[in-house]
C-alpha cells in the first residue's frame, strides 16, 4: 500500500514537473498556476480529512500524495487548452479521422462556457432592469439567484433545437469526410515525443500493475 | 420550383395547425414574397417550404410539397441543404461556434460537402463579396453586432449555392445600411437564378423586392 502510493506519488510528481517545463517554455506559467491555485479548497479539505479526522487514516503523506495526483490529472489538460486554440484541436482531430459528430459535440462543450457567460449576462441585465436586486448582502444575492435560473436554463434548452436545425441547414448530416481547412505543422520531434508519452503510459501502468501485485 | 400544394402542417405533440392548406410557388429567379402578422406562420412556412419540418423537426405534414419536381419528405436533410437554405430570424443561433474567423464560419457548409480545399474558399469569399461584407472575414464570429451576424448567417447559406433560399425577416434586426445590403444581395441572387422565399413585415421592402407577395 505505502509503495503503491508513493509510486503514485512520483509519476504525479514527474507529470507536474514536465507540465510546468512544458508551460515555461510556452510562456504559461501563469495560467497553469492560476489552474493548480483553483485546486486550493480541494488540497486543504484532503488535508482535514487525512491529517485530523480517523476516516482518513492517510495522514499529512496521504493528503500530499493525493494532492500530487490531483494536480497531475488536472494540470496537463489545463495546459493543453492554455496553449492550444479550441478551433486547431478540433481541425486536428477531425483530419486524425474523428468523426464530425464527437469533434461537433467536443467543440460544443468547449464553446458552452462563454456562451452560458454571455447569455447569464444577458438574463442579469433583463431582471435588473425590471428591478431585480441582485447586489448587496448575500442574502440578497441568493434571493436574486433564483429568477435567474428558469430564463438560463429554459433559454439554452430552447436553443438547442435552433442549433440543431441550423447544422442541418449548413448541411452538417452530409456523409463523407469533411474538408479541413487547415492542418498544423507537425515536426518530426512532436510526432516522437508523442510516441514516448505513449509508450511512457503503457509502461505506466504496467509497472502500476506490477508494484500492486508484488505488494500483494 | 418549390411547390407547395394545399400544404398543412402541425408541430409534433401540438393539435394545432399552423399552416392550413397553403399552395405556393417560387421559380427559379423569383422572389416570392410572404406576409402576415406574428404567429400566422411565416417562420413555419419557411421551415415547410425547405423541408426541415417535417425532415428534421418532426410533426404532421399533409398536402405535397415539392423541390425542383421531388417531394421533401423524399430527401434528407443535407440533401434538402444544398437545395433550400433557411435562414431563420435570430441569427446568433446559425452562428456555430466553432470558428475562430468570419471565414471559417462561412465556409462551414462547403467544408461539410467535402469539397476541395481551393474550392472552398473560393465559395466563402464569393459568399462575403455578394453580401458586402468581405472586410469581416478575418473577425471573431462571437464578436459581431446584430446585423453583421445576420449577414454572416446568410453568407453561410449562399456559400452552399442552394437552389433556394427561404428568408425568415432577413433584415428585421439590420440598420437600413445592412438592410439595404442585404436587398441587393437578394436582388444578385434573384437575377443569378436563385427562387427566393422571402417573409418580411416590411411591406416597402416587399414591394421593391418581390415578384409578388402572399398573405398568410
Amino acid at each position: 500500500m505505502a509503495l503503491s502510493v508513493a509510486w503514485g506519488g512520483w509519476v504525479a510528481g514527474a507529470v507536474l514537473v514536465v507540465s510546468a517545463v512544458a508551460a515555461l517554455r510556452a510562456h504559461r506559467l501563469r495560467r497553469l498556476a492560476l489552474a493548480a491555485a483553483a485546486l486550493l479548497p480541494v488540497a486543504l479539505s484532503s488535508l482535514l480529512i487525512n491529517a485530523l479526522l480517523p476516516a482518513g487514516g492517510g495522514g499529512v503523506a496521504g493528503a500530499l500524495a493525493a494532492l500530487l495526483r490531483l494536480l497531475g490529472a488536472t494540470l496537463p489538460p489545463a495546459l493543453l487548452f492554455a496553449t492550444t486554440e479550441a478551433g486547431d484541436l478540433l481541425s486536428e482531430l477531425e483530419a486524425r479521422g474523428l468523426g464530425r459528430r464527437a469533434v461537433f459535440v467536443i467543440g460544443a462543450a468547449l464553446a458552452a462556457v462563454p456562451r452560458t457567460q454571455a447569455r447569464a449576462t444577458e438574463v442579469i441585465d433583463a431582471q435588473r432592469a425590471r428591478g431585480l436586486d441582485t447586489e448587496g448582502s448575500w442574502r440578497r444575492r441568493l434571493r436574486g439567484v433564483l429568477p435567474l435560473v428558469a430564463p438560463l436554463v429554459i433559454g439554452s434548452l430552447a436553443e438547442v433545437e435552433e442549433r440543431a436545425l441550423a447544422l442541418e441547414v449548413r448541411a452538417f448530416g452530409a456523409p463523407g469526410r469533411r474538408t479541413v481547412l487547415r492542418r498544423l505543422p507537425d515536426s518530426r520531434w512532436q510526432r516522437a515525443a508523442r510516441r514516448a508519452l505513449a509508450g511512457l503510459l503503457v509502461a505506466g501502468l504496467l509497472t502500476r500493475l506490477a508494484v500492486a501485485v508484488v505488494a500483494r | 420550383m418549390i411547390v407547395l400544394e394545399r400544404a398543412s402542417y402541425r408541430y409534433p405533440g401540438t393539435p394545432a395547425w399552423v399552416l392550413d392548406s397553403v399552395s405556393l410557388k417560387v421559380g427559379a429567379g423569383e422572389v416570392v414574397g410572404v406576409r402576415g402578422a406574428n404567429e400566422s406562420g411565416k417562420t413555419t412556412l419557411c421551415l415547410v417550404a425547405s423541408g426541415l419540418a417535417p425532415a428534421v423537426v418532426g410533426g404532421e405534414l399533409r398536402g405535397h410539397v415539392l423541390v425542383d419536381g421531388r417531394p421533401t419528405v423524399e430527401l434528407r436533410p443535407h440533401e434538402l441543404a444544398l437545395r433550400c437554405g433557411v435562414l431563420f430570424d435570430n441569427p446568433a443561433v446559425q452562428i456555430t461556434g466553432l470558428h475562430r474567423t468570419v471565414a471559417g464560419e462561412v465556409a462551414f457548409g462547403p467544408c461539410n460537402i467535402g469539397l476541395p480545399v481551393a474550392e472552398v474558399h473560393e465559395r466563402a469569399g464569393a459568399a462575403l463579396a455578394m453580401l458586402g461584407i468581405g472586410h469581416l472575414a478575418s473577425r471573431d464570429p462571437q464578436h459581431l453586432s446584430g446585423g453583421e451576424a445576420q449577414l454572416v448567417a446568410m453568407a453561410g447559406l449562399l456559400a452552399l449555392r442552394p437552389a433556394y433560399l427561404a428568408l425568415d425577416e432577413p433584415t428585421s434586426r439590420l440598420d437600413p445600411e445592412r438592410a439595404a445590403l442585404v436587398a441587393e444581395a437578394i436582388v444578385r441572387m434573384a437575377a443569378g437564378g436563385t427562387g427566393v422565399l422571402l417573409t418580411e413585415h416590411d411591406e416597402a421592402l416587399l414591394a421593391r423586392l418581390c415578384t409578388r407577395v402572399v398573405e398568410l
